[in-house]
């Protein structure tokens, strides 16, 4: 990194990932704390460009700001108490040991990490060199994450079904509601 | 950071932040234009269909209407509603606008004119065209209004669901692009440039090589841009207005400045990608000045096309629409790039892959118009038959019983 101009990026993405990072924190909001970790997204991403890694960071858009972020958004609109604050719950005390030990674990591993900067020019084509790793060296875990994400899925799909009388239950609660509404209104 | 390349008309050598600055501007003004212009022949267009002529008062051929629609909307007040979530409300027009805006890189006008050339022009697209979602989503929930909730529920649903058949059928061509880089004999890297992608189809366009993922790739478009008959999410009968119910003047003008942005950008996208965008059809190496003509050609007719379903077309119900997103356009793009890779593995000619997807569009508007049929065909006969419950939108209520 040389160059005013990489040391203003890079603070300004830094301030823009922990601010926000903390806004998550602060904000006794669930949308407000959803806007704040897109904007922490984001800027994680532009960290990622400005090590040179364009695959990595349109990647990061794509999957956690365009996909996972937005599906979070739309989970959080289709539950009831959404609206209400997110103020008390019963797992502070747990919550705040795990805090502890991601903590300490980080503040190890920077202190243990040597910081100074590589001497090799970035790499070239990294879509390519991923690819290439993701198939020959690292399939088995690659193969892996494959089988949980289809055990995710499946699952998701097991919770979320209903049995089939509970469905003929609603759905005739349902027309009832419609013949009152109907009657009413039109 | 390597020397950056001036554009054609600028002709002198500036320095990097200039050469950005008068990018922007030129990127800012094109925004403004076309959105004026669009709306202009959107409603001339339409009139044409329904047989009334349109705007005629202001200007000749009623050509200043959208100036005059734009200078009212900035002088209008700018009305928040008092239980809205201010900052949330406030921000999400520019959570909507700005990342259309950025989606203005890659795009090649031409060979040479395009604002930076981007390696992964086309991944990069899609990554950021998805952020809009998040305005979208933001103004629905701020504006602390059901039918502004349930528009921007529709249109989170429906964009993500439109997304994933449009990003296969994409790949489709890609794999073609990237099968031809590697019999040249180098590395595939480069085939997801936006500007390869038009350079492959000086001797065929994409189009006859993959007429279903063309067809598919419209059909996600008018979705991901809330256009009829996919306009569930902004439906004036159905949920007033949508996600932008609230807003008024300026904030409002920059949701409407956004969309009708993206309408551009996917249409010159979907141009590039499969009707070879500044490429002349059949093997033609034609000049600068051509090509931008033949960009704005090909754009202008996909967009005639856009508007002309706008005219004909009823719109869907939203269960209907989910459905055709994840029990039809998925599988069949699924089918087709599967099809694509077996073919290019195994050594086929590419025009094998044209029959297989040409084979698959028949077959899919075989389907569809025989379900068609035999729907209207069944509704005659059992009229007290309840129609199927919209699965998406359940009847809790999205916001949490207000």
């Amino acid at each position: 990194m040389d160059g005013v101009g990489h040391h203003l990026a890079f603070w300004s993405l830094a301030v823009i990932t922990v601010g926000a990072a903390l806004g998550i924190l602060v904000s006794r909001n669930l949308i407000h704390a959803m806007v704040m970790l897109i904007l922490s997204f984001i800027g994680v991403a532009g960290l990622y460009l400005l090590l040179s890694a364009e695959f990595i960071a349109v990647v990061q858009i794509l999957v956690y700001v365009g996909a996972i972020s937005v599906l979070m958004l739309f989970a959080i609109l289709l539950t009831p108490r959404a609206a209400r604050d997110n103020a008390e719950t019963a797992m502070r005390y747990p919550g705040l040991i795990l805090m502890g030990l991601v903590i300490a674990a980080t503040v190890f591993v920077a202190l243990e990490t040597d910081w100074g900067a590589v001497r090799e020019e970035p790499v070239a084509e990294s879509a390519r060199i991923i690819g290439q790793s993701l198939i020959n060296e690292f399939v088995l875990p690659f193969e892996i994450a494959a089988v949980l994400l289809t055990a995710a899925l499946v699952g998701a799909v097991a919770l979320a079904r209903r049995d089939d009388e509970d469905i003929d239950a609603h759905e005739q609660s349902l027309t009832l509601e419609g013949r009152e509404d109907s009657g009413g209104s039109s | 950071m390597p020397e950056i390349v001036l554009s054609e008309f600028a002709g002198l050598s500036l320095p990097d932040w200039i050469d950005a600055l008068i990018r922007i501007v030129f990127i800012v003004a094109l925004m403004t234009v076309n959105a004026l212009a669009l709306i202009y022949l959107e409603r001339k267009i339409l009139a044409r269909f329904q047989q009334r002529v349109g705007p005629t008062r202001t200007g000749p051929f009623g050509m200043l209407q959208s100036a005059a629609d734009a200078l009212k909307l900035l002088t209008k007040e700018d009305v928040r509603p008092t239980s809205a979530d201010r900052w949330v409300f406030e921000l999400a027009p520019y959570f909507a606008f700005v990342p259309v805006f950025l989606v203005f890189i890659p795009i090649p006008w031409t060979e040479t004119w395009i604002v930076r050339d981007l390696e992964l022009g086309f991944l990069y697209v899609f990554g950021v065209l998805g952020l809009n979602l998040v305005g979208v989503v933001m103004a629905g929930w701020g504006s602390d209004n059901k039918y502004a909730l349930l528009g921007a529920v529709r249109a989170a649903a429906q964009a993500i669901s439109y997304e994933l058949p449009m990003l296969l059928v994409s790949v489709g061509v890609i794999l073609i692009v990237a099968a031809r880089l590697t019999v040249d004999g180098g590395s595939a890297f480069g085939a997801v440039n936006l500007n390869v992608i038009a350079l492959e189809q000086t001797t065929t366009p994409f189009i006859l090589l993959q007429p279903l993922g063309f067809a598919i790739f419209m059909i996600g478009a008018l979705a991901e841009l809330h256009r009829p008959p996919f306009d569930m999410p902004i439906a004036e009968s159905e949920v007033v207005g949508g996600y932008f119910v609230e807003y008024s003047g300026i904030r409002w003008s920059f949701f409407f400045l956004a969309e009708y942005t993206a309408l551009l950008l996917l249409v010159v996208i979907g141009s590039t990608v499969f009707l070879g965008g500044w490429n002349f059809p059949f093997g033609e190496d034609v000049g600068l000045g051509l090509q931008v003509l033949l960009t704005i050609a090909k754009t202008s007719a996909v967009i005639f096309i856009l508007f002309w379903s706008r005219a004909v077309l009823p719109r869907l119900r939203i269960d209907q629409l989910m459905a055709f997103s994840w029990k039809v356009l998925l599988p069949f793009s699924i089918v087709q790039v599967l099809a694509n890779a077996i073919i290019l593995a195994y050594g086929g000619g590419e025009w094998i892959i044209g029959i297989t997807s040409l084979a698959l569009l028949l077959l899919l508007i075989g389907l569809v118009y025989g379900r068609a049929r035999t729907l209207s065909r069944g509704a005659g006969r059992s009229l007290n038959k309840q129609p199927a419950r919209p699965r998406l939108i359940t009847a809790h209520d999205p916001a949490g019983g207000d």
